[in-house]
């Protein structure tokens, strides 16, 4: 119907999802860090250009076993938030990802994602630096991998941006997170050309990540307790700490050459 | 007294004449404005011979202009309807994908053929960006995948041809899963030590350059063509940044290292096939791709 611009409940209701997925007080990166692993060092920078503090990364302990921990940090204060950039990576924060899975499958490390990013950074110094490279080849290095990979989506997976972190063997989901092609956003400058029908356009692509899970694209969703994860962060991250273990104790059983071909086959028919 | 003629106008030089009943197929010049015969523009691969601007091209019609006369076999596969959100943004998504059929002549936003380029066997994938952007869903990811492996199985070298807005919105996430699912069909070639090619042709953005586009081995970009992630518009209402000159143009890209040459349509052919030659080494066979 052209020319309606009432928001209709459904409407309401999916925007209301977005949302709460991008709740302030939800737990973010550095504090599931924090409160899962154990000995998290910090490692910096991409080797080529500088260091995106959108995407941090370093070595950890996980219940006794070695871990390379690569998360996408939105930051919690406003402070914080512009240190982080709201989370939105530059190409530099995915070659960053990249080098630190390449030094994981050298010394068999387990590499565990965690994705929070609305999307990759748009901008004019990341296109120069070639933002559509850096995902690119996040995306091969992750299908290639010699190690096993678990990403968990933690609140907001939006477009390429978080798809560069969410190639792995298994794929973990707060229940409350959403998954999209684009922030709603986007969508309704492409679809509508008016960014200001968001709530249409939340409504029509269905962010929640249960339909992912239905393509193919997560595994499992980690329950949260009402009214979400912003209300409870200490048993969220309890239980991501849970779910993470359970995996990577079922991944590193498994042959290195079984992992490959497994991710691989598991992407061929993802969303076909 | 007669009056003066006053003195003709000068003309620019003549173009292509045009003929009174060819005048409803003429094109004219996106850049100069210059009109074409269209079967002239066509035999000029779309170029302008003035400006030089390179205009769009259609799957088919690119594979003709890549592959070997004849040699060409399009391929066609079952893809069902795919409709997974049920789109309707006041029309439905089955309905958009029918007219879009209808008006390009193709199934889907990718056109895959079995073909020679100067006798050397490859596997040309051209993206048709008259079909809805040439946006990526399932059934176009669908069927580069299924080229990717033919070219595996045959010992075919991949060439892609990509001009698409990047992600279909109509199919959501499952759109987004195909980035993914197209890298595997770029690794599945490169494992097989086989080269893949891809040319850039105006505008390719979005989950199609940040994917298999840039994966390649060799990335060729025609001069001028659009080529990013984001979008400028985008670029410019997120940061309000103000957008260099020549922003996002294949120069521009060659000028920060991201492709490997601007090459003009009229000699992408030869470059394509010189750069086959040295990679598929006519009659031998390519060294097994290294394990990591």
């Amino acid at each position: 119907m052209k020319g309606s611009i009432a928001t209709t409940d459904r409407e309401r209701a999916a925007f209301a999802a977005i949302e709460l997925a991008r709740h302030p007080d939800r737990p973010r990166a550095l504090q599931v860090i924090n409160g899962v692993f154990e000995n998290w060092t910090e490692l910096r920078g991409d080797r080529l250009f500088g260091d995106d503090r959108a995407v941090i990364g370093g070595p950890a302990e996980l219940g006794g076993r070695h871990v390379m921990v690569i998360g996408q940090e939105k930051g919690t204060d406003p402070m914080s938030r512009a240190v982080h950039n709201f989370g939105m990576p530059h190409p530099e924060g995915y070659r960053k990802a990249q080098r630190l899975m390449l030094q994981a499958e050298k010394f068999a490390l387990p590499v565990v994602c965690l994705v929070d990013t609305p999307a990759a950074h748009a901008g004019v110094a990341a296109e120069e630096r070639g933002q559509a490279w850096a995902i690119a080849e996040s995306l091969l290095c992750m299908l290639g991998l010699r190690t096993p990979i678990v990403s968990v989506v933690l609140s907001e997976g939006g477009s390429g941006g978080a798809l560069a972190l969410a190639v792995a063997d298994r794929v973990l989901a707060l229940a409350n997170a959403v998954y999209t092609v684009a922030p709603p956003e986007t969508c309704a400058a492409i679809l509508y050309r008016d960014a200001g029908q968001r709530a249409r356009a939340a409504a029509a692509l269905r962010p929640g990540v249960d339909t992912a899970r239905d393509i193919g694209l997560i595994d499992e969703l980690i329950p949260e307790p009402d009214p979400g994860a912003h209300a409870h962060p200490r048993v969220v991250i309890a239980a991501i700490r849970g779910a993470l273990m359970r995996h990577l104790d079922e991944l590193c059983a498994c042959s290195t050459a079984d992992l490959v071909a497994g991710r691989q086959a598991r992407y061929r028919t993802a969303g076909g | 007294m007669a009056r003066r003629r006053a003195p003709q106008r000068q003309l620019p030089p003549p173009g292509p004449r045009l003929r009174p009943e060819a005048l409803g197929g003429a094109i004219e010049c996106r850049s100069c404005g210059r009109r074409y015969v269209a079967e002239r523009y066509a035999e000029n691969l779309a170029v302008c011979a003035d400006c030089g601007h390179h205009g769009n091209v259609a799957a088919r019609a690119r594979i003709a202009q890549l592959a070997d006369h004849g040699s060409a076999d399009v391929l066609r596969f079952d893809v069902s309807e795919r409709d997974p959100l049920r789109f309707d943004d006041g029309v439905p998504y089955p309905e958009r994908l029918a007219r879009a059929r209808a008006k390009t002549g193709v199934d889907e936003a990718f056109v895959v053929a079995r073909a020679t380029i100067d006798r050397m066997p490859v596997l040309l994938a051209c993206m048709e960006f008259g079909f809805l952007g040439g946006s990526l869903g399932s059934a176009a990811g669908e069927i580069f995948i299924r080229g990717c492996d033919i070219a595996a199985a045959e010992r075919r070298a991949l060439i892609a041809v990509c001009a698409s807005g990047g992600a279909r919105m109509q199919e959501g996430i499952a759109s987004l899963a195909q980035m993914a699912r197209c890298s595997t069909g770029v690794e599945s070639v490169a494992r097989a030590g086989l080269p893949y090619i891809s040319v850039l042709a105006d505008p390719c953005f979005g989950g199609v350059t940040a994917s298999f586009a840039a994966q390649a081995d060799v990335i060729l970009a025609e001069p001028g063509a659009r080529i990013g992630f984001a979008g400028g518009r985008v670029i410019e209402q997120a940061t309000y940044d103000s957008l260099p000159e020549g922003f996002q143009t294949a120069e521009f890209l060659l000028a920060h290292g991201m492709v490997d040459a601007v090459i003009d349509r009229r000699s992408l052919r030869t470059t394509i096939s010189t750069l086959l030659h040295v990679y598929m080494r006519v009659g031998g066979t390519p060294p097994e791709y290294p394990p990591r």
